[in-house]
């Protein structure tokens, strides 16, 4: 077990130093000039090159990449944003929160859809939830999910006006003016992007724990324990469930680390300030300190929820050895 | 009667390795250690042996699927043991295999025809009509219908199916035919089909035949000289007879006292020499003899210490054996037992029989 | 009255490609303490036949008529809940690889203690004892101790002693075996059915082994019962189907056996392979690989009739007494010329 902690640590860390790197590289092979960015319309070539040099901008790339990993070893620090001089860090905390509520509330709502639809469907092939629940993982997988977005937001927030249409409540309850909080606010604001997401997800678990227990459930030991005289109840709840979700857990830890990053147009269509929003807009305006600082981030989640899939499935699974 | 092939102290090692990020070997499973034999045209060498016994690995070295980690192999005057893929390549028309699976040795997507036609282009024999005759001859001669030459795999039952495995082995003409397995996955009614045939392929074609099996019924039937495999080393070599008349190894007196007779009365009337325990692990063989631990003659400072090798059987030209203190007759007495593990069941009164 | 009588049984089983007649009318009768072998090959509906006794196929497939009669009580067509309290406690099954009938995530020792607590209500810690007691039953060394390991850190022939205990734990008065040693080693095979023998000694439950092994059979079964096509073919003492058994396939069977104690040039063949249970041949089922064959045989199928002079032996054939006795006659000098060594 240690064995295998100290290399997984180890390649972690090769891995971030890696994706910022390439980061860094991919960044300054597109031709940008982020200095005009920040300066605004009306700067003059002076100004631009006071703020070029400010940001260290002039230094070849890898002191400016040595600088970086100074600040971020030193100090913990990010950089600052190039545009508007905030610290990533800050950004970071205020945009995570944001993200990770979308994807873990959606990522429980679509499990509670799909691990019942997928289970009756797998335990009455072609009967009639069978197929219902088919047509509608059809849906699902075929639908974009901004579509779905924006037809939910339309309908149940503007025609019906059941939830707000836009921005974010913190779960924390604040007294300050102009932000909203609270466990309510924060989750009627994230309800139909927890519906969008859960859509298209869900479909795909249905089919996938559909398929699983199918082929849990004709294997010979499900066989054995019938012929022990376990009840119905207890062959699919002792023996058929526990073996069927080894494979949705591995699948489910590597998308939350990639969810993590990929609620983009979730977030956009409902006015979310998360990361996906805060990435396209650095992308935009070639912000290299948040976008390095949000691709390492992202970096981490992958790495971190492999990690505890690992580690879940050699705890759920005793042939697996870690090594 | 020419030699063959002659193989000389094979041995194969697969490392185990383990490491923090650079594997380091920590031990080493010796599948086969130490194997010794020559095959004259046209005989048949029965290798029997139990699961880890490295007779698969051994086939496969042999036809050099993997390369030995020690030792030589001699197929037809040439050392083969480390040619590389070019070189082996003529030598492959010679030496084909026969496997056991009938349902995973043939390709699934391929039509029968391809298959069997398959070491012909191989090795571009022919042209494409000579190939389409053979392939047709070929099948006739496996008790096939030539009008099976564009059906697939599944399509055919088990047995079917290890006819063209056979029929694809025998496309070229080879000289040694190495069958792994060939007939425990069929039907007991259908086995006696496939054994036939290849007694009938070995008669016809000059055939030499190596035949790995597990079921010691099977072995001595088409086997002139019959090698018995534990962990990695043979035990006990023979001549099909002299072997079955009279093992000298307590291991093969264990393996042919384990086989059920056909026969109730003889079955009931047997003495069974009946192993405890488990094969034990290739990775960490026992100390000197490796059968010791399960040994019902096993002698204390003797076995665990010294490894027998492979000696004559006095007054016998082929029927050699490594043990210390071999079985004195067969059926094992009584008294030649030492420990537990030999089971001698009451002789039932004779059922009255009409 | 028999403890387990079987009458009729016919199971159909619903495919895509058709309806598949695994069993047709097979009836039988296992008393206690005894040991039946039901010998076949692929499609002959042996295993087939007893999963319908237990009642272990998918409902929605399956269909089964007849009667199966359980200690006096009809046990055909109950439902699962009602049948579950015969499974695993008055009747054990055992399978034919241990390797996927165990529960690959579950300790042993759990899975022994479900089997005790299915049936019984007693603590968990009554039930762990019993788990260890059953594993030092069939030999299993260190049982305090490999209680708490899996499956796979088991032998094979291990797991199914392992599967032997889990099916005897309760004390079952049948023990039903399907293939138990086929997928084992010989010298393991040996262990497994001289274990079978000691464990009937000691509890005295009835056996049914399932086998396609003739040897395995004349080594254990008191009774035996060949299958073909879905169908007993003959039925009779373990000794008598050795010495004069009465129709063709049995004779086949018997000539295709390789053997270390009798030497043949040739090994009898059947020709072809077991029919197909989806179109079954008209009238007999083995009249395509019989060498016997005449025009009854594709017309009619022969029904089960007591063999001449013996009341506990039937057989299913149209030939009459006289061809039989000479047939076998002239199989039996052709498979035993010089060069027969016994191996007692």
């Amino acid at each position: 077990m240690t064995q295998f902690l100290i290399r997984r640590t180890f390649w972690a860390a090769f891995l971030f130093v890696a994706a910022s790197i390439i980061t860094y590289v991919l960044f300054f092979v597109i031709p940008s000039c982020p200095a005009c960015l920040a300066a605004g319309k009306a700067a003059t070539p002076e100004i631009v090159a006071r703020i070029n040099h400010s940001l260290h901008l002039d230094l070849p790339i890898y002191q400016q990449y040595w600088l970086f990993v100074w600040n971020l070893i030193r100090h913990g620090s990010f950089g600052y944003s190039y545009v508007t001089g905030t610290p990533v860090r800050t950004l970071l905390s205020t945009e995570i929160p944001v993200t990770a509520s979308v994807v873990f509330g959606g990522v429980i709502l679509y499990l509670a859809i799909a691990i019942p639809t997928g289970v009756i469907s797998a335990l009455r092939p072609r009967s009639i939830m069978d197929r219902l629940g088919m047509v509608f993982v059809l849906f699902g997988i075929s639908a974009p999910s901004v579509w779905v977005g924006l037809m939910l937001l339309y309908l149940v927030g503007f025609r019906l006006g059941w939830t707000p249409i836009n921005d974010y409540c913190s779960p924390i309850p604040t007294h300050q003016l102009g932000n909203c909080g609270g466990l309510w606010p924060w989750a009627s604001h994230l309800i139909l992007p927890w519906i969008t997401l859960a859509v298209g997800s869900a479909a795909l678990y249905t089919r996938l724990i559909r398929a699983n227990v199918m082929e849990t459930m004709s294997e010979d030991y499900v066989r054995t324990a019938r012929a022990k005289g376990a009840s119905p109840t207890r062959v699919l709840i002792q023996h058929v469930l526990r073996n069927s979700m080894l494979q949705v857990v591995t699948i489910l830890g590597m998308d939350l680390g990639l969810l993590l990053g990929g609620v983009l147009f979730i977030e956009i269509v409902f006015g979310l300030p998360g990361l996906g929003a805060e990435i396209l807009q650095a992308n935009g305006r070639f912000d290299l300190p948040v976008i390095v600082g949000i691709t390492m981030f992202l970096c981490l989640s992958v790495i971190v929820f492999n990690f505890l899939v690992d580690i879940l499935y050699a705890w759920l699974d005793p042939r697996i050895r870690l090594t | 009667m020419s030699e063959l092939l002659a193989v000389e102290n094979l041995e194969k090692y697969f490392p185990v390795t383990r490491g923090l990020i650079f594997q380091k070997e920590i031990a080493q499973v010796k599948a086969v250690d130490g194997v010794n034999f020559t095959l004259n045209a046209g005989e048949t060498l029965g290798v029997v042996g139990e699961s880890g016994c490295g007779k698969s690995t051994m086939a496969r070295c042999i036809a050099r699927l993997l390369e030995p980690t020690g030792g030589k192999i001699i197929f037809n005057g040439q050392d083969i043991t480390h040619l590389g893929r070019k070189e082996m390549r003529p030598i492959r028309r010679d030496m084909m295999m026969v496997f056991q699976d009938p349902y995973a040795s043939l390709n699934a997507r391929k039509r029968v025809g391809a298959i069997i036609a398959e070491p012909l282009e191989v090795h571009q024999i022919g042209s494409d009509a000579d190939r389409k005759r053979r392939v047709q001859e070929l099948l006739e001669i496996v008790g096939l219908s030539p009008e099976h030459y564009n059906r697939f795999p599944h399509e055919f039952s088990g047995g079917q199916r290890q006819r063209i495995g056979i029929a694809r082995a025998l496309s070229i003409n080879p000289k040694l035919i190495i069958c792994d397995e060939p007939v425990s996955a069929l039907d007991v009614s259908v086995q006696a089909q496939i054994l036939n045939l290849l007694k009938d392929l070995q008669r016809d074609f000059d055939l030499t035949y190596i035949f790995i099996a597990h079921d010691l019924n099977v072995v001595r039937h088409v086997s002139d000289r019959v090698m018995v495999m534990y962990l990695g080393k043979p035990v006990e070599t023979g001549s099909r007879t002299e072997l079955y008349a009279a093992p000298k190894h307590p291991y093969s007196g264990a393996l042919l006292s384990a086989v059920p007779i056909a026969d109730p009365k003889l079955g009931r009337a047997r003495k069974q020499i009946v192993l405890v325990g488990d094969v034990p692990s290739p990775i960490n063989p026992p100390a000197a003899c490796r059968f010791h631990p399960r040994c019902p003659r096993f002698v204390d400072g003797v076995c665990n210490v010294d490894e027998p090798v492979l000696t004559p059987v006095p007054g016998s030209t082929d029927h050699e054996f490594a043990c210390h203190f071999p079985l004195e007759r067969w059926p094992m007495g009584d008294d030649e037992l030492r420990h537990e593990g030999a089971f001698s069941r009451e002789a039932a009164p004779a059922a009255a029989v009409d | 009255m028999a403890l387990l009588e079987v009458q009729d049984l016919h199971t159909r089983f619903r495919t895509d490609d058709g309806i598949v007649q695994a069993v047709s009318g097979v009836s039988f009768e296992l008393d206690r303490g005894q040991t039946l072998g039901v010998v076949g090959e692929s499609g002959s509906g042996k295993s087939v036949t007893f999963l319908s006794v237990m009642g272990l196929h998918d409902k929605r497939q399956a269909e089964m008529t007849g009667s199966v009669r359980f200690d006096n009580q009809e046990i055909l067509g109950l439902s699962t809940n009602q049948l579950r309290h015969i499974r695993g406690k008055r009747i054990g099954m055992i399978f034919q690889d241990p390797m996927t009938s165990l529960n690959p995530v579950k300790k042993i020792g759990w899975q022994l203690e479900e089997a005790v607590l299915i049936h019984n209500d007693v603590p968990r810690s009554e039930a762990r004892r019993r788990a260890i007691e059953v594993l030092e039953e069939v030999e299993i060394p260190k049982a305090e101790t490999r209680v708490d390991d899996y499956a796979h850190q088991f032998s094979g022939g291990m797991r199914q002693r392992v599967m032997i205990a889990m099916a005897l734990i309760n004390q079952p008065e049948i023990l039903i075996a399907d293939e138990p040693t086929t997928a084992l080693d010989v010298t393991t095979q040996a262990q497994i059915l001289r274990l079978m023998e000691k464990l009937q000694e000691d509890h005295g439950m009835a056996i049914v082994m399932i086998t396609h092994d003739l040897g395995v059979v004349a080594e254990l079964a008191d009774d035996v019962v060949v299958m073909y096509g879905g169908r007993i073919v003959e039925s009779s003492k373990v000794d008598d189907l050795f010495v004069k058994p009465e129709m063709p396939y049995t004779w086949g069977l018997l000539g295709s056996l390789p053997r270390v104690d009798v030497d043949v040039e040739r090994l009898e063949q059947i020709p072809g392979q077991p029919p197909s249970l989806l179109r079954p041949p008209r009238g007999c089922a083995f009249n395509p690989r019989c060498a016997y064959t005449f025009d009854r045989c594709r017309e009619e199928l022969p029904e089960l009739r007591p063999a001449e002079g013996k009341n506990d032996h039937y057989f299913r054939c149209h030939l009459d007494e006289g061809d039989r006795a000479r047939i076998w006659a002239e199989k039996q000098a052709a498979m035993a010329p010089a060069g027969a060594e016994s191996a007692a």
